[in-house]
């Protein structure tokens, strides 16, 4: 990773120095362990902040339709699927990303990490990672993992750890390898349960929810000027934590997303009270496929999903 | 002489019972890998071993996240309201932490000064807090830079202290000394032990290295007030979601809604955000559309305006925004590092 952070650092400064994009945006380490902080940048000396590590989690797409400008963007596999996704939606202008690409291996998940270990993230020394195990080291200790206990799981059983579309690739391409098992464990339980035990399982989410709407702030997928909880007239849902609103809300904003949403999991990562948003959001991607035979941002010159349909194909009611 | 108590720790759950059949007893609690408060069940202390902070903070049971305010009805002769019943039940919070109770010594005001606000207050006045000294802060956590240490307080009615296989026990208010009069469990602690705690508490108040220096904090953020790209800068990164400020002890704002069927309708309030993009749209516009305005209000509002019109910083460095934060954004690093030097 060290040489691909070293790699990432001079194409960026070139990026910069050459004027061929005014912004970078890539990571930065965070004020906390085992965490980073997206770095939005014009200045070709902070470049030499740049990093690339197991702990890059944010999407960082989510910030190129706020800037004006030309920007050179870092971006693992789900990531650049986003950024296609937004080009197919006219939010982002091709020409005006360079996208550089790292082949990702996917990102640790420290809430594993915390439950495998028995020890909050702030006790922990040290997480190395090698080949397919991670080591982490605490109290003096040193306990091995296999991957698959801490990784996210939606890295787990991700499909595109190369990205999709790259001006730049900081390394070897990576082959897919997906565990569909490991990664739908969540969904699994759901599935398993009768429609009566799936209400209550919600219901029960829902009730923590606090309308911090952080799930949709991350996502690039929700890229509304403003949102349906917004307006006001008509009042679609209140923007009252109930539970009954908050379900709305998160079913309605997946119907949004769907066809947009690449399965990057910030919108589970982000949320503070553990709601576990990807077995909706997972679940509507799967449908998406099931259904249109349609993956989010794989092909930037295909029709977007939702804002497209053939004369043919379309229902009386529409015609 | 001693002038506190003790109890083995293996009682507790002994005194918790006990206090259950006045009030509703909430405890540290665990959900989905989610600390947060919940009604003491009568047997689960395990949260003497995990607990170190809750991230929904105790503020949420004074001015909780949804509230109903009243119901209302409309016919030929106007609108009826229907109040709520008057709320009168007892609570008693075990485990807050010292500066989540000095987050609420912070707010109290706010809800009594200027008007008094019956739903915050029939929550405040009917509320009991004990609190537990923090032993393991986290490395988010920075109180001890607002006057606070973690293992010490003045805000609670009783405080608790780990000395080992026992708690000791410190009668704060008057209410706080009644509570223990009578239980039985409890007996008076030795020389040794006020000592023992005493050396946890200086323990406790060297684990906190993260460090804000407010020397001057309002000049210096008045200074720089104006200075837009050094806040454009420090807002870059954010998402402008409510993490930070909803789930801020100190952070009271609340929206109004009214939720109407047919004639009949409901008013609710609930958790607002000076970080959203739609705040005060309702009753005007949001004068602070672009996004480094609303974190330079979080900012200044909470280390600058705040303690103009409460001479006091209305932050206890609980490190929540720092912890929850989707885009660790921190507050220590933006204080440490003003452009400005007075
Ligand atoms: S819905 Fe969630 S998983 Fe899907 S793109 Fe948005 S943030 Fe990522
Ligand atoms: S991030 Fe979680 S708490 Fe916040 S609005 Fe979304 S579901 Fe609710
Ligand atoms: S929690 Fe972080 S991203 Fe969200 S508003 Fe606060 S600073 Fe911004
Ligand atoms: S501003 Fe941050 S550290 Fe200060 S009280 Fe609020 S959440 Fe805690």
């Amino acid at each position: 990773m060290k040489e691909m952070e070293q790699r990432l650092q001079k194409e960026a400064r070139a990026l910069l120095e050459q004027g061929k994009v005014d912004y970078i945006i890539g990571f930065e380490p965070g004020s906390l362990k085992f965490t980073t902080t997206p770095l939005i940048t014009k200045d070709k000396e902070d470049v030499e902040r740049l990093v690339i590590n197991p702990f890059i989690v944010n999407n960082l797409s989510v910030f190129l339709t706020e800037l004006q400008g030309r920007v050179g963007i870092v971006v693992k596999g789900c990531d650049s699927r986003s950024i296609v996704s937004l080009i197919q939606d006219n939010k982002v202008v091709r020409e005006d990303v360079v996208i550089i690409g790292i082949p990702c291996t996917g990102l640790i998940d420290l809430s594993k990490v915390e439950l495998v270990t028995g020890k909050d993230r702030d006790e922990l020394d040290d997480i190395a990672w090698q080949g397919d195990k991670i080591t982490v080291r605490f109290d003096g200790e040193e306990k091995v993992f296999p991957t698959e206990e801490v990784l996210f799981d939606n890295c787990l059983g991700c499909e595109c750890p190369t990205p999709q579309e790259y001006d730049i690739l900081l390394g070897e391409p990576r082959p897919a390898a997906p565990n569909l098992t490991a990664s739908r464990k969540n969904l699994e339980k759901l599935d398993g349960m009768s429609s009566e035990e799936r209400w209550d399982f919600w219901k029960n989410e829902f009730s923590r929810c606090i309308r911090c709407y952080a799930c949709r702030n991350v996502c690039p997928a929700c890229f509304c000027k403003r949102c349906f909880v917004e307006e006001s007239e008509p009042q679609w849902v209140l923007p009252v934590p109930r539970w009954q609103d908050n379900l709305i809300f998160q079913v309605i904003r997946n119907i949004h997303v769907a066809g947009r949403c690449t399965d990057c999991g910030e919108c589970e990562r982000a949320c503070p009270v553990n709601i576990p948003l990807r077995s909706l959001s997972k679940r509507m991607y799967e449908l998406v496929d099931e259904l249109f035979q349609f993956k989010a941002g794989m092909d930037k010159d295909a029709v977007p999903l939702m804002t497209h349909y053939e004369l043919e194909e379309a229902e009386d009611f529409i015609r | 002489m001693t002038t506190s108590q003790k109890i083995k720790k293996t009682d507790l759950g002994k005194l918790l019972n006990q206090w259950s059949q006045e009030f509703t007893v909430l405890v540290p609690w665990r959900e989905n890998g989610l600390a947060t408060w919940a009604k003491w069940n009568g047997t689960d202390t395990s949260f003497i071993d995990w607990y170190r902070n809750t991230v929904v903070p105790a503020k949420a049971h004074f001015l909780p996240s949804q509230e109903e305010m009243f119901r209302f009805q409309k016919d030929e002769k106007g609108y009826h309201i229907e109040l709520p019943d008057a709320d009168e039940h007892k609570q008693l919070i075990f485990g807050i932490r010292p500066c989540d109770a000095r987050a609420l010594t912070i707010v109290s005001p706010i809800f009594e000064e200027l008007y008094e606000d019956p739903y915050y207050l029939a929550k405040r006045n009917n509320t009991l807090l004990v609190g537990l000294a923090c032993t393991r802060p986290c490395d988010s956590c920075f109180c001890t830079s607002l006057g606070i240490n973690p293992a010490e307080s003045i805000d609670v009615d009783l405080m608790v202290t780990d000395i080992g296989d026992q708690f000791l026990i410190e009668g704060i208010s008057e209410a706080g000394k009644e509570l223990i009069a009578g239980a039985s469990e409890v007996k008076e602690a030795t020389e040794a032990d006020e000592a023992k705690a005493k050396e946890i508490k200086e323990a406790s108040y060297q684990k906190v290295t993260r460090k804000v220096d407010t020397d001057n904090i309002k000049e210096k953020l008045s200074v720089c007030f104006e200075d837009e790209e050094h806040w454009e800068k420090v807002a870059d990164n954010c998402i402008s979601c409510g993490i930070c400020t909803l789930l801020c002890p100190t952070c009271f704002c609340f929206d109004i809604n009214d939720e109407l069927v047919k004639k009949q309708g409901t008013r609710f309030r609930s958790w607002d955000s000076c970080a959203f993009s739609i705040y005060t749209k309702m009753p005007m516009e949001n004068p602070r559309e672009e996004k480094w305005r609303r974190v330079r209000q979080k900012v200044c509002h909470k280390f600058e305006f705040h303690p103009m019109s409460y001479d006091i910083i209305a932050c206890v460095g609980c490190g929540r925004c720092i912890r929850q934060c989707p885009v660790n954004w921190d507050i220590t690093q933006v204080l440490n590092n003003l452009p400005a030097k007075v």
